[in-house]
């Protein structure tokens, strides 16, 4: 009954959100989606636009792996190892460089134009992450289920455009999309990727990787 | 149309980006340090590093107690693509020695694509997957199998080195490959120890400019060695020729790494320096490294390396050798347990009777380590050295020596 209880409670707790489930064309859980709603409701707020976004990066690793951002917001790099890390990017949407040590963190990048800014390391050359610069305030990555939950109020129903994005498509800079109709704000969508994923990349490294 | 307006949009990005760069950038620096403490049992045998015919790094000489090591590393980045980086170290054996083992400017241009990048100075080649840790020691154990120890004794590069790499991230590929060629000068009295001590695992990095001493050995007293000096100056120039190496690297997803080397230092044997007592040797050898991490936890390292040296108008003294290594290690919470087996032979090829330079030198090593924090690590090593040398019985000693080394370290690292 108490199980029950708690179950109930977790529903209504989460109706709010839109929950997008993301699959492949096999039909299998799809983790590190990155989807977003595009639409005149579903605009960036002007508290998400004056946060300062954080890419770190930890173990030689960028964390997150994914992040999704509001067009014109900060995004700043703090550096958790105790060894130098060269950021780079040459994508179209943002091209800087950094060069990163724990205990000089440097400015906040400004990421203005939407598009994917693909990150990497010139020093540890597996590092690899994604900046995902988006027109729009309601956004989220899927977890290990493929799940995302779009947090949502009764005024942001309606017609919008759902853009979904993998770091395994043949083509980064072009996002898949599809047009939605939000009836409710529990509504459950269902996501089949349409085009092939590319290969999985798990490099396996550890810190005795560092002498290159 | 389409392919003009791509052009475009690259063009104007790379402008985008070249003016980002060419903007004048602050200089920046870091240095990082480690000091070694170490307890260990001494040998009765006096350490080739006091001319003695010991094959353990610390003798009867030495502190039970000592600083090991210590070392500062340094990186100083004037631009996007240029910096600068030196390695200064200390040891105590035999005498407080204190100088840099590397000190070169790095010059690696951001790229998209294939990715060239290249090293002047004075630094080490990259034919180790030993020795990734800091000042090119070792993660696994204290004392380097013999095959790396004698790198870090008698082989530098003091010149360029090349590298072209296909980094696998950027290609989204599974594989990294990567071509390196160097050349360089100043190392023509490298395979000197192979000749009249042999291979020897231990962990004592020689420093720029040093002087390394070994054993008596009764051979250099006759008329035809009287011009070589009981000691190795292993990074002199000698013949004023250049040396040269060239070597690939492949990595599959950083599970499985491959590198490949062929060192040849193009030594003119007949060259000597009669001031310094040091002959320019003929010293070539390949060297293949293989590592395979088994889980994220295990890995599994081997090397080995084949090769000949000689020295002398003549060749009178003239060497193949080899040596190998097969090395486990495992970490868990945070231990790491490390086991390694080897083994090493100098082939004695010339005519000289009253030169023996035969060796053979077995070892096993196991190692425990434990971090505590970002800054501590200690850990216990157990090491069994079994070494012969054809030299040894001229010298009126055993031909066999067994050397058991207990050692327990302490390292603090800022």
């Amino acid at each position: 009954m108490k199980k029950i209880l708690i179950l109930l409670g977790f529903i209504c707790f989460s109706s709010k959100a839109l929950e997008v489930v993301v699959s492949d064309d096999q039909g299998n859980a799809i983790k590190g989606a990155a989807v977003w709603l595009t639409g005149a409701k579903w605009q960036a707020t002007g508290e998400q636009k004056t946060k300062v976004y954080s890419m770190g990066q930890k173990d030689r690793a960028f964390v997150p792996h994914t992040l999704v951002v509001p067009s014109g917001t900060l995004v700043d790099f703090p550096n958790f190892d105790s060894i130098l890390h060269h950021v780079y990017s040459f994508s179209k949407a943002k091209s800087f460089e950094l060069k990163l040590y724990r205990d000089k963190p440097l400015a906040p990048v400004s990421f203005t134009q939407p598009g994917v800014v693909e990150l990497g390391c010139n020093i540890h050359d597996w590092m690899l992450g994604y900046i995902l610069v988006v027109n729009s305030g309601v956004y989220g990555v899927s977890d290990e289920q493929g799940k995302v939950q779009l947090a949502l109020d009764s005024s942001q129903l309606g017609n919008a455009q759902l853009n979904v994005w993998h770091e395994r498509y043949e083509n980064l800079d072009s996002p898949e999309s599809q047009l939605l109709t939000i009836t409710h704000v529990s509504q459950v969508v269902n996501y089949q990727i349409q085009q092939t994923l590319l290969d999985k990349l798990e490099f396996l490294t550890d810190d005795t990787d560092e002498y290159e | 149309m389409i392919q003009m307006n791509m052009s475009r949009v690259l063009a104007i990005s790379v402008a985008t980006l070249l003016s980002q760069l060419t903007q004048a950038q602050e200089i920046t620096g870091k240095f990082h340090g480690l000091v070694e403490i170490t307890a260990t049992n001494t040998s009765e045998d006096r350490s080739w590093l006091r001319q003695g015919w010991g094959v353990a790094r610390f003798d009867a000489d030495s502190d039970v107690f000592n600083v090991s090591r210590a070392a500062l590393t340094g990186r100083m980045d004037f631009s996007s693509a240029w910096s600068a980086h030196a390695v200064a170290q200390y040891v105590p054996d035999p005498d407080h020695k204190l100088g840099f083992t590397e000190a070169y400017m790095h010059y690696q241009p951001l790229a998209q694509g294939y990715q060239f990048s290249s090293k002047i100075g004075g630094f080490y080649p990259r034919m180790s997957l030993e020795n990734p840790a800091f000042g090119w020691s070792s993660p696994y154990t204290f004392n380097y199998s013999g095959l790396n120890a004698w790198l870090g004794e008698e082989v530098r590069t003091f010149g360029a080195e090349f590298e072209l790499k296909r980094a696998a991230r950027r290609f989204r590929s599974k594989h990294d490959v990567s071509v390196i060629g160097a050349l360089f000068k100043g190392n023509d009295p490298a395979g000197t120890l192979l000749a009249w001590r042999g291979f020897v695992p231990h962990d004592r990095q020689s420093v720029f400019n040093e002087r390394i001493a070994f054993a008596r050995v009764k051979s250099l007293y006759t008329p035809q060695l009287r011009f070589q000096g009981q000691y190795v100056d292993p990074f002199s120039e000698v013949d004023g020729r250049f040396g040269y190496y060239i070597g690939a690297h492949w990595s599959y997803l950083k599970r499985h790494n491959l590198r490949v080397y062929w060192y040849d230092n193009n030594g003119d044997p007949s060259a000597v320096n009669y001031n310094t007592k040091q002959y320019a040797w003929d010293t070539k050898f390949w060297s293949l490294a293989w590592r395979s991490k088994v889980s994220a936890q295990t890995q599994f390292i081997t090397q080995a390396m084949y090769g000949n040296t000689a020295m002398g108008p003549r060749r009178g003294v003239d060497n193949d050798f080899y040596s190998w290594y097969v090395m486990l290690s495992h970490t868990f919470n945070d231990y790491r347990i490390s086991g390694r087996v080897e083994q090493s032979k100098v082939m004695d090829k010339d005519i000289w009777a009253f030169d023996p330079n035969a060796s053979f030198t077995q070892g096993i090593t196991l190692n425990v380590r434990k971090t505590l924090s970002e800054t501590w690590q200690v850990g216990a090593e157990f090491q069994f050295i079994d070494y012969e040398a054809e030299s040894r019985p001229m010298a009126y000693l055993p031909l066999d020596l067994n050397e058991q080394v207990w050692r327990v370290s302490a390292q603090y690292q800022f």
